[in-house]
């Protein structure tokens, strides 16, 4: 059973530093990532899920993104991202994600 | 509290104006010929600074307008399109457009829509001239794209823009956030947003508040550039900005305002090597076929950033270094100044009267005080000075309408421009001007036919100098059409009853009489050169300037007409002078010379007018007291002093004064201002002694003892009487 991470609900600039202190904590083990309650995603926040994830993929651990909310499927989108990028070696809506 | 904004404004409307003269000097510049590489680029960036500026203020005509204008003198510079003169004279008339759009925008006035459309077709022939007379293009593709691309203005067009956006921590730090820009940016259009992660450092390594994400985003939207920078407008400062309009090739492109790693805000010009050699063909910058978008890379931005602001510095220090400084001051100053010079008067002549001799120390140490009193003044003085440029540079498009509506084929030529006088007369000698060109195009060029039949070039020519001369400035504006018809003017002046029939009249009295009011010779009333209130008008300011005007004419070899303007209008070199114990200045410019005349040479016409034989001929005299109403008892022409003078139109008169005090630089105050006008007399100064001296109109005078002949000249009077 891997650990999971609930997103705080605004990922701002101000809610950046916990969450990049949140991984580092959790580096070296599979995590899911609990984006049901984020009501806003800024793009600080975005980095260090973005680098969790890198760092995730070099470790060679799962990340997954569980629950995203609408507000954070559509700004990640609006970012250029998808939920794909933030995953490693996990499923995602019951798709295999590949690495 | 006065609006910073508004004050920014009138700051961009200024520069404005100064971009607005750089764009016409460098188009005259490349139309004759003398334009350098970097005129042409000068020319561009002054539209396309425009067109930044009016972006910020949402002037949307101006920077549509700018946008179409900039890509043609784009093309210029990238040697796609030639500038021919039929090209040029596009540009020029673009140029007028758009300084009727600034002005428009300044004063919230209307914009003539059908003018500015006309112009944007004519932008969309040069395209096909393009076509042409263009190099030949190096492939056949690269050509279709240059010659073939969608003719309306393609800043209103749905199309392609490619914007490369890396934010900086600050603008995360001041509470702004990439995705409400986004957002901003989605509401102009459909986007197509590539995140770029390149630079993300591990997690570990990474600040959770820095900054190194940048997106690429293409924007499919009916908007111009205006308006992308609008949703940047509070960020430009703290992230890096390219925006690349659909038609420009990839990449950094010339005019890209890119907002650096150290906060400096710089434009990027290429140096002709580093141009691209063809723009990108339009069809290919559509998405379908897109290709993907040019990455810049920090290193190159830094490299090109490196480049650019070092030529900047470069002409930095090559340009002299200005500040703006609101006029208000520079006249209070110029005030101040002028009570020093006052001031510095009366204590010399306080010390005069305490008896202290020229040897002592304060009267050495008073000396040293007037010159350097004298030199404040000058300085001051030439704080107001500018160069006559700023008027002149209303003429070339002066010179472009009339010669359209007038059908003739004219080429102004300017000598001059950078001579300088004070600020006041050049606000005033634009009007004067301005009609001297116009008459010199609409009556002293001859018709086209008329050119050709006297086997004259087609093309007139018409040329305005400037040039210091005796401490005046000259202003000539010459032309070489027919010169005056003198028979024609001395009919219309009989016809008018300005002179008797029989009246003989030297070349020059017949010349002269065009400036008198109501009078025009034009078979025809123009619309150009108004209903012959022309030259009388223009004499009148001139007058009122204290300057003068005069003319010489030679038959079918054109006309040349003279101002002479003093410098300026806030000191006088003057005559001190006295008149029945009142003291007048007399304006030096005025003064041929000073005599004693005697009493044989003095010949009695009338009861109160005498004249004075000299060198042959006669002169009126006219007794200065008398004139003013100080006495009614004329002074015996032998117990004075006589001044000849020469007043507008060269007509001269001797002045009579009971002595001369010396000459005097000396503080012109208004009167009417401070009184009421008085005729006879133009201002008034204070003297040393604190007094308030009075200075002669001489014009006035001169013309009060010519009304006294009856209404005759008085040279026709003394050819007609005198013994």
């Amino acid at each position: 059973m891997s650990n999971a991470l609930e997103l705080p609900s605004i990922l701002d600039l101000v809610a950046a530093p916990t969450l990049h202190e949140a991984f580092i904590n959790r580096r070296g083990e599979a995590l899911a990532v609990d984006a049901g309650g984020v009501q806003r995603l800024g793009a600080q926040c975005l980095q260090v899920l973005l680098a969790a994830r890198a760092a995730w993929v070099a470790d060679g651990h799962t990340l997954q993104l569980e629950n995203p909310s609408e507000e954070f499927f559509t700004t990640l989108e609006l970012l250029g991202a998808a939920p794909e990028d933030l995953t490693h070696d996990a499923k995602y809506d019951g798709k295999e994600i590949a690495a | 509290m006065e609006d910073p904004m508004a004050a920014i404004r009138e700051t961009f409307f200024q520069e404005c104006e100064e971009q607005l003269a750089e764009l016409e000097s460098g188009l005259i510049a490349m139309e004759n010929g003398s334009a350098e590489v970097e005129t042409v680029n000068a020319v561009f960036r002054a539209v396309h600074s425009m067109k930044g500026g009016a972006g910020i203020f949402s002037l949307d005509a101006l920077v549509r307008f700018a946008h179409v204008f900039e890509t043609a003198l784009d093309k210029v510079r990238s040697g796609t399109l030639v500038a021919t003169p039929a090209v040029l004279s596009v540009f020029l008339r673009a140029a007028d457009v758009l300084a009727d759009l600034v002005r428009a925008a300044r004063e919230n006035g209307k914009v003539d829509e059908a003018r500015t459309s006309a112009m944007v077709a004519e932008f969309d022939q040069i395209n096909e001239i393009a076509g042409g007379v263009g190099p030949a293009p190096q492939s056949s593709a690269a050509a279709g794209g240059v010659f073939e691309e969608d003719p309306a203005p393609d800043s209103v067009a749905r199309s392609c823009w490619e914007i490369n956006y890396t934010p900086r921590a600050e603008l995360y730090a001041k509470a702004n956030e990439t995705a409400i820009l986004l957002r901003e940016l989605r509401r102009l259009g459909e986007i197509e947003v590539r995140l770029d992660t390149s630079l993300l450092p591990e997690l570990s390594e990474m600040d959770p508040e820095g900054s190194y994400l940048s997106w690429h985003i293409k924007l499919k939207a009916d908007c111009n550039e205006a308006d992308i920078r609008h949703v940047f407008e509070f960020v430009e400062d703290d992230c890096a900005l390219s925006i690349t309009p659909p038609d420009e090739p990839q990449g950094l492109i010339p005019g890209t305002v890119i907002t650096g790693d150290n906060g400096f805000k710089f434009e990027f010009f290429p140096p002709p090597e580093m141009e691209e050699p063809e723009a990108e063909p339009v069809a290919q910058a559509v998405p379908a076929t897109a290709p993907q978008p040019q990455v810049i890379q920090p290193s190159m931005v830094k490299s090109q950033a490196v480049e650019a602001i070092a030529a900047k510095a470069e002409s930095a220090a090559a340009a002299p270094v200005t500040i703006r400084v609101d006029l208000d001051r520079v006249d209070r100053m110029i005030d101040l100044v002028g009570e020093l010079v006052i001031n510095e008067a009366m204590l010399s002549q306080r010390v005069l009267e305490a008896g202290i001799t020229r040897a002592s120390g304060v009267a050495m140490a008073l000396e040293e005080l007037e010159h350097l009193t004298r030199e404040i003044q000058d300085s001051v003085m030439a704080i107001r000075a500018q160069p006559v440029r700023s008027v002149f540079q209303r003429m070339p498009r002066l010179v472009r309408e009339v010669a359209a509506q007038t059908g003739k084929q004219v080429r102004l030529i300017m000598e001059g421009e950078n001579t300088e006088v004070d600020k006041t007369v050049i606000e005033r000698i634009a009007d004067p001007l301005t009609h001297m060109i116009r008459n010199a195009i609409d009556h002293g060029l001859e018709s086209t036919e008329t050119r050709i039949e006297s086997g004259k070039p087609v093309e007139g020519t018409v040329k305005l100098t400037a040039l210091h001369r005796s401490g005046r400035i000259v202003l000539e504006v010459s032309d070489d059409g027919g010169g005056i018809n003198r028979a024609r003017v001395k009919q219309k002046a009989v016809e008018n009853g300005v002179i008797a029939p029989d009246a003989q009249l030297t070349d020059d009295e017949i010349d002269n009489l065009i400036f008198l009011p109501g009078f025009s010779t034009a078979a025809k009333v123009s619309d150009i050169s108004g209903r012959g209130v022309g030259m009388d008008v223009v004499r009148q300011s001139v007058a009122a300037l204290g300057g003068r005007i005069s003319i010489s004419s030679r038959p079918g070899q054109g006309s040349i007409f003279t101002l002479s303007l003093p410098l300026t209008l806030a000191v006088l070199d003057g005559m001190v002078v006295s008149a029945r114990g009142h003291t007048l200045i007399i304006p030096l410019g005025a003064i041929v010379e000073t005599l004693k005349p005697r009493a044989a040479d003095v010949f009695p016409l009338d009861r109160d007018l005498n004249v004075l034989a000299l060198r042959g001929g006669y002169v009126p005299m006219v007794d200065v007291a008398a004139s003013l109403g100080y006495c009614d008892q004329f002074i015996e022409p032998e117990q004075s002093v006589a001044l000849l003078v020469e007043g507008e139109g060269g007509v001269r008169a001797v002045l009579l004064v009971d002595a001369i005090h010396g000459q005097r630089q000396v503080v012109i105050k208004s009167l009417e201002a401070n009184y009421r006008a008085v005729p006879g007399i133009a201002a008034a100064t204070v003297m040393g002694d604190g007094r308030v001296a009075l200075i002669l109109d001489v014009d006035a005078v001169v013309r009060n003892a010519r009304s006294e002949t009856g209404g005759r000249t008085p040279e026709a009077l003394i050819l007609a009487e005198a013994p």
